[in-house]
């Protein structure tokens, strides 16, 4: 064994990782909340997308507080991927050990983690391309824009992978963060284990089921958009104002 | 040659070796510890129950103190113990124990106010000392007239270890695991160390040292079934044997613990008994108190193994599939307490018999336990006849236990005789006894002699295989030379042992492996296995007598005119076995020799018991206080070494 | 019936030249109670004199004996025959230098993890132990005890798909015996020497939670717990370090 140097940045690492991640999932579940407005109609949807260019506050869209919102989040995830990799295999000896490894002991925690390696890994390509759709375009955000970006721009297989990418990632890193920090615990570890696994199932089948349906519905919107694609959408109230 | 230079060679890495290479350590020499596996993974792990000490902490130990100490040991030794080391072990005790707490060992405390306990199988209630809150607690064990065996749960001899073992880490004592020491270099009577198989590798070398000292443990494994780690072959006694001139005492004296479970043989502890647990017969009945009405499940180990073998002799016994088994009860203690205090019996229950201990009696009989015989030392730890040679702990017969062990003394001895062989040893090292000319023609000699044996082992082709060899060996040892012993049976045995041994010239092996190679392993161990095996059943066929644990149906009674005396059997290098004797001295005891309160008196004193009786309770009458009186009968302190020589303090004895 | 038992055993002598690893069939016929321990030394009296594998309590509490049954980690001593299938194989534990079949060298090992986390009692004296001992909370006592059971049989490493990847990790039985000496009060040290032995990626922040150690350690140990007890204090050690 090789002596230690202790730096404060094995430690600062450690919760960066660990704060990054649990503010993308966390924003993940919010991010869930705003795109599946448009189950309540396209209204709703198009009143969460202006929300978020500040027209409520300026009485005017600025579409590049999306993109500027949309950068903050890349770098973020690439500050997290950053911090993640450092727990990849770094060689083909450690990749094939930990498989054996894996086949070996047939168990749940450690099949999990092959799986967040294989998400996270996934997301640096599907995430890129989806947070650059935004970036470059922020002001089309809305319920038809969106939807011909899915359908008419063909996005839509990207985002369904994504879909699964994002809520088996996030929820399997949330899981972790709680056992990895302890928090939080109910009574003995075995029982908080089986209550976080629980946990685990409930939310990533309400959320694949909430990303399905929202997928589904802008699919479908899409479909009935796609002769008039690229026309935007504006709110009955609205369009005698223009 | 590889040859190697240090200046106490330590031979076993359990409690009693570590504690001397931190002695040594401390005393600004080299050791170096030799072991056969990892020291953490030693017998001394195994103990659960505990350790005495006299600290008189807890409420049912009030009024403890070495004297009360050093009368139980002696009582329980059947007299047969050297009585100056139990006094020195008494007053080491409680140091031993100290010096632990400050080091790591997790004793467990006294709690104030009321608590709960068992008590012959009723529930009392028990009031803490006052001031004692937080020192260290103690359980009962057998043998003993006050609670004085402090524990960990019933990890005691784990908590030790680790604590042991990491502050011989803390000390940078090098330790060479997986080493077996094959024979010891010696020139006439001066001892020079070692030569150590590397049992990975195969390698020899020769180990030389000022001061070479065996802590190996006892010889449990000469029986099919036994409590002792496997490694537990007698070979630190074999190699001192094998050097035509150390001596080994009291080979016969062997104990059987009254409760391993059926069949793996695997110990619970006394402790069970201690808290409360009782012993039940194939009807449930709690048949102890018949037997011994005061003590009942508490009276001394050898009491209660032969009482439980006397019952199933009448036909009392439980007979299951591997032979018949009484049972131990501790559902009485609760389910809180078991799976607090003893959890390793709990577990030992679940996974080898897949019972539950709160609910189900544990199967048990007595089983080989423990070796009071060993290499003979002097108080200071050394071999009388070979100089350099020193044994502690199990290995040695310091002569702490005589004939019969007190649950709870063995690992206050490992440690105990740890601290105290360690500073003899290095008294030795710096007089100018231990400043030796460390010869290496002398240790080429010695490792071509053993290199040559082992060549011989691996071309060998005769017609014996080890394994069966071992097994008869073990068959005779379990059958002939057990908890009950005769002459006929004896005799059988010496001569069964004696052809075994024959037959072990003759061996043939499978394997051609010059390295890690259990075949091989086996086949040198088997002809000092059986040495030591032999001495076991020459002693106890000579000994006619019925001492401790050492009982002979065809001599019943305990015989002090003729046998209060220590075997001692040497093996010359060219020649038979041969048994001598050591007397002990009656006039010279602190306890003359009595009663020691179980079945009925069957003694034949000794012609000086009456006088020295009168002597002592003379000297009691005018002594002051209990320190002059001791001080009269049998002055130890100044062996001791100066470091050592203080009082301890207790509650009720305050230092000033 | 007694089932006939098919024992696929690890076999390899690194010091051969000519030997090559490889899995070796041996049959036996199961009887009742029978452990791995009985099992193992019938088929090296009987058919494999030269089979190598290591006990020494065989009832469970030395740690001696711990190798992969069936991919999974466990002591043989005390692993029943009847609680396995009738095909049983056998490997030597992964992480450690092997020495020849099933035997592996664990202390060597675990020597120098307790050399390099400086696994003792660090004194700020020598206690005078002629004088009562240091009173200790009765609680307390129990709880270092708890915290002291570690047999360091090496299956905790052998089950933590982190140590798979990275030889020097040191862990749960390295982050656990941290665990032990700082909830002794005797011990004299503080989080910050504590960081200095652990708090880097070999150490404590390492850890992935995969939690392998918790549901293979023998003993039943609180792994989970400690791993994040002793990676909260570490880190805040960390975090405030400048």
């Amino acid at each position: 064994m090789k002596p230690l140097i202790a730096s404060p940045w094995s430690a600062r690492f450690d919760l960066l990782q660990s704060l990054s991640g649990l503010f993308l999932a966390l924003f993940m579940w919010l991010h869930m909340a705003f795109v599946s407005s448009i189950l309540w109609g396209e209204k709703a949807f198009w009143t969460v997308a202006r929300f978020f260019e500040g027209y409520f506050f300026f009485g005017r869209s600025l579409p590049w507080l999306v993109s500027l919102f949309v950068a903050c989040i890349a770098a973020l995830i690439a500050v997290h991927a950053l911090l993640a990799l450092r727990k990849f295999p770094a060689s083909w000896q450690q990749y094939r050990a930990f498989w054996e490894h894996r086949q070996r002991l047939a168990h749940l925690d450690t099949n999990l983690w092959p799986l967040q390696v294989a998400t996270g890994f996934l997301m640096f390509f599907l995430a890129s391309v989806h947070l650059y759709d935004l970036f470059i375009a922020p002001e089309q955000i809305g319920p038809y824009g969106s939807a011909d970006l899915v359908w008419t721009g063909r996005t839509w297989p990207l985002l369904l992978l994504l879909l699964f990418c994002v809520e088996v990632h996030g929820l399997i890193g949330l899981y972790r963060l709680a056992l990895k920090w302890g928090w939080p615990s109910f009574g003995d570890p075995q029982r908080t284990r089986r209550i976080l696994r629980r946990l685990l199932w409930v939310l990533l089948v309400f959320f694949l089921a909430m990303g399905l349906l929202t997928l589904g519905t802008f699919i479908s919107l899409g479909i009935e958009h796609a002769p008039r694609a690229g026309e935007p959408y504006v709110p009955s109230g609205m369009q005698e104002a223009l | 040659m590889k040859l190697l230079y240090t200046d106490v060679l330590i031979i076993g890495g359990g409690l009693a070796g570590l504690r001397t290479a931190i002695g040594v350590k401390r005393r600004g020499l080299d050791p170096l510890i030799l072991s056969l596996v990892p020291p953490k993974r030693s017998h001394s792990v195994a103990a659960q129950g505990g350790m005495q000490a006299s600290l008189g902490n807890c409420a049912k130990s009030e009024g403890d103190n070495e004297d009360i100490h050093f009368a139980d040991t002696v009582r329980g030794s059947d007299w047969g113990c050297d009585q100056l080391v139990a006094r020195m072990f008494t007053h080491m005790a409680p140091k031993a124990v100290r010096e632990l707490a400050a080091w790591g060992v997790p004793w467990s405390r006294v709690r104030a106010g009321v608590h709960e306990a068992v008590i012959h199988g009723e529930r009392v209630r028990i009031q803490a000392l006052e001031g004692a809150q937080g020192l260290i607690t103690a359980r009962d064990f057998g043998g003993t007239k006050k609670w004085r065996t402090c524990y960990t749960a019933d990890g005691t001899g784990h908590a030790m270890l680790y604590t042991l073992g990491d502050r011989a880490v803390a000390e940078s004592i090098p330790v060479h695991d997986r080493r077996e020491a094959l024979a010891l270099i010696h020139e006439g009577e001066r001892c020079q160390g070692a030569i150590v198989r590397n049992l990975m590798t195969g390698e020899l070398s020769a180990y030389l040292a000022r001061a070479t000292v065996i802590a190996t443990g006892g010889y449990g494994h000469l029986y099919a079934v036994s409590t002792n780690a496997i490694i537990n072959e007698g070979l630190g006694q074999a190699i001192a044997l094998e050097t035509g001139v150390a001596q080994l005492g009291n080979l016969e004296a062997v104990q059987f613990h009254p409760t391993a479970i059926v069949p793996a043989g695997i110990l619970v502890t006394e402790g069970c008994r201690g808290d409360g647990g009782v012993l039940r017969d194939v009807d449930g009945y709690r048949f102890m108190p018949d037997y011994e009405p005061e003590k009942a499940e508490l009276a001394s180990r050898d009491v209660v193994s032969r009482r439980m073998v006397e019952h199933m002799r009448k036909g009392k016994g439980v007979k299951g599939r591997f032979g018949e088994h009484l049972w131990l009860d501790i559902t009485v203690l609760g389910r809180a307490h078991i799976e607090k205090h003893l959890r390793e019996v709990k577990e030992i229950c679940q996974y080898f018999l897949g019972i539950d201990p709160a609910v189900d009696y544990i199967p048990v009989r007595p089983t080989q336990h423990y070796s009071m015989g060993g290499i003979r030392t002097d108080y200071r730890g050394e071999s009388p006849t070979l100089r350099g040679l020193f044994a502690c702990g199990e290995a040695a017969c310091w002569d702490l236990h005589g004939f019969n062990r007190l649950g709870g003394n063995s690992v206050a001895e490992t440690v105990v005789s740890g601290m105290l062989v360690s500073e003899y040893v290095a008294d030795f090292c710096t007089s100018p006894e231990g400043d030796i000319q460390l010869s290496s023609a002398l240790a080429r000699e010695f490792l071509q002699r053993e290199q040559a044996k082992l060549s011989r082992l691996l071309a060998a082709t005769g017609e014996e295989n080890p394994v069966a060899l071992r097994q008869q060996m073990e068959h005779i040892m379990m059958e002939r030379v057990g908890l009950f012993r005769n002459g006929a049976e004896l005799q059988t045995a010496v001569d069964e042992l004696r052809i075994l041994l024959q037959r072990a010239e003759n061996l043939g092996l499978r394997s051609r492996q010059p390295a890690a190679n259990p075949e091989l392993v086996l086949a040198y161990r088997l002809p000092k296995m059986l040495k030591i095996a032999l001495g076991v059943a020459l002693g106890a066929l000579a000994r006619t007598e019925s001492r401790g644990a050492h009982f002979r149906e065809d001599y019943p009674e305990r015989n002090d005119r003729d046998w209060l005396k220590r075997t001692l059997y040497r093996w010359p290098e060219s020649g038979e076995p041969q048994l001598d004797y050591e007397p002990l001295d009656v006039k010279q005891m602190e306890l003359p020799p009595g009663f020691r309160g179980y079945g009925t008196k069957n003694i034949v004193e000794h012609p000086d018991t009456k006088a020295r009786q009168a002597e002592v309770a003379q000297a009691q009458q005018r002594a002051p206080d209990r320190f002059a009186l001791q001080e009269q009968l049998m002055p130890f302190r100044h062996l001791l070494p100066e470091r050592y020589r203080k009082p301890n303090e207790r509650l009720h004895e305050p230092l000033p | 019936m007694n089932r006939t038992l098919r024992f696929q055993i690890f076999r390899h002598h690194p010091l051969d030249p000519q030997s090559q690893p490889r899995l070796e069939t041996y049959r036996l016929e199961e009887s009742p109670g029978m452990t791995l321990f009985i099992a193992l030394n019938l088929i090296r009296a009987e058919q494999a004199p030269d089979l190598n594998f290591d006990f020494v309590c065989r009832a469970g509490v030395c740690g001696s004996c711990a190798m992969l049954i069936n991919g999974r980690p466990g002591l043989a001593c005390r692993t029943l025959t009847a609680s396995l299938p009738e095909t049983i194989t056998l490997l030597p534990l992964p992480n450690f230098e092997l020495i020849a079949d099933l035997s592996v060298n664990t202390g060597k090992w675990m020597r120098a993890l307790s050399e390099r986390l400086e696994t003792w009692v660090h004194l700020n004296e020598e206690p005078d132990i002629d004088r009562l001992e240091a009173p200790m909370d009765a609680d307390l006592a129990e709880q270092i005890y708890e915290l002291d059971r570690c047999i360091e049989c090496g299956c905790c490493l052998a089950a933590c798909g982190t140590a798979q990847m990275r030889k020097d990790f040191v862990g749960a039985v390295g982050i656990h015996k941290i665990a032990r000496f700082r909830a002794d009060p005797r011990d004299c040290r503080d989080d910050a020497a504590y960081y200095e032995v652990i708090g880097d990626e070999d150490g404590v922040f390492g850890c992935m939670s995969l939690l392998g150690c918790q549901d293979f350690c023998p003993k039943n140990l609180s792994l989970q717990t400690q791993i994040a007890f002793i990676r909260r204090k570490l880190a805040r050690q960390g975090w405030k370090k400048t």
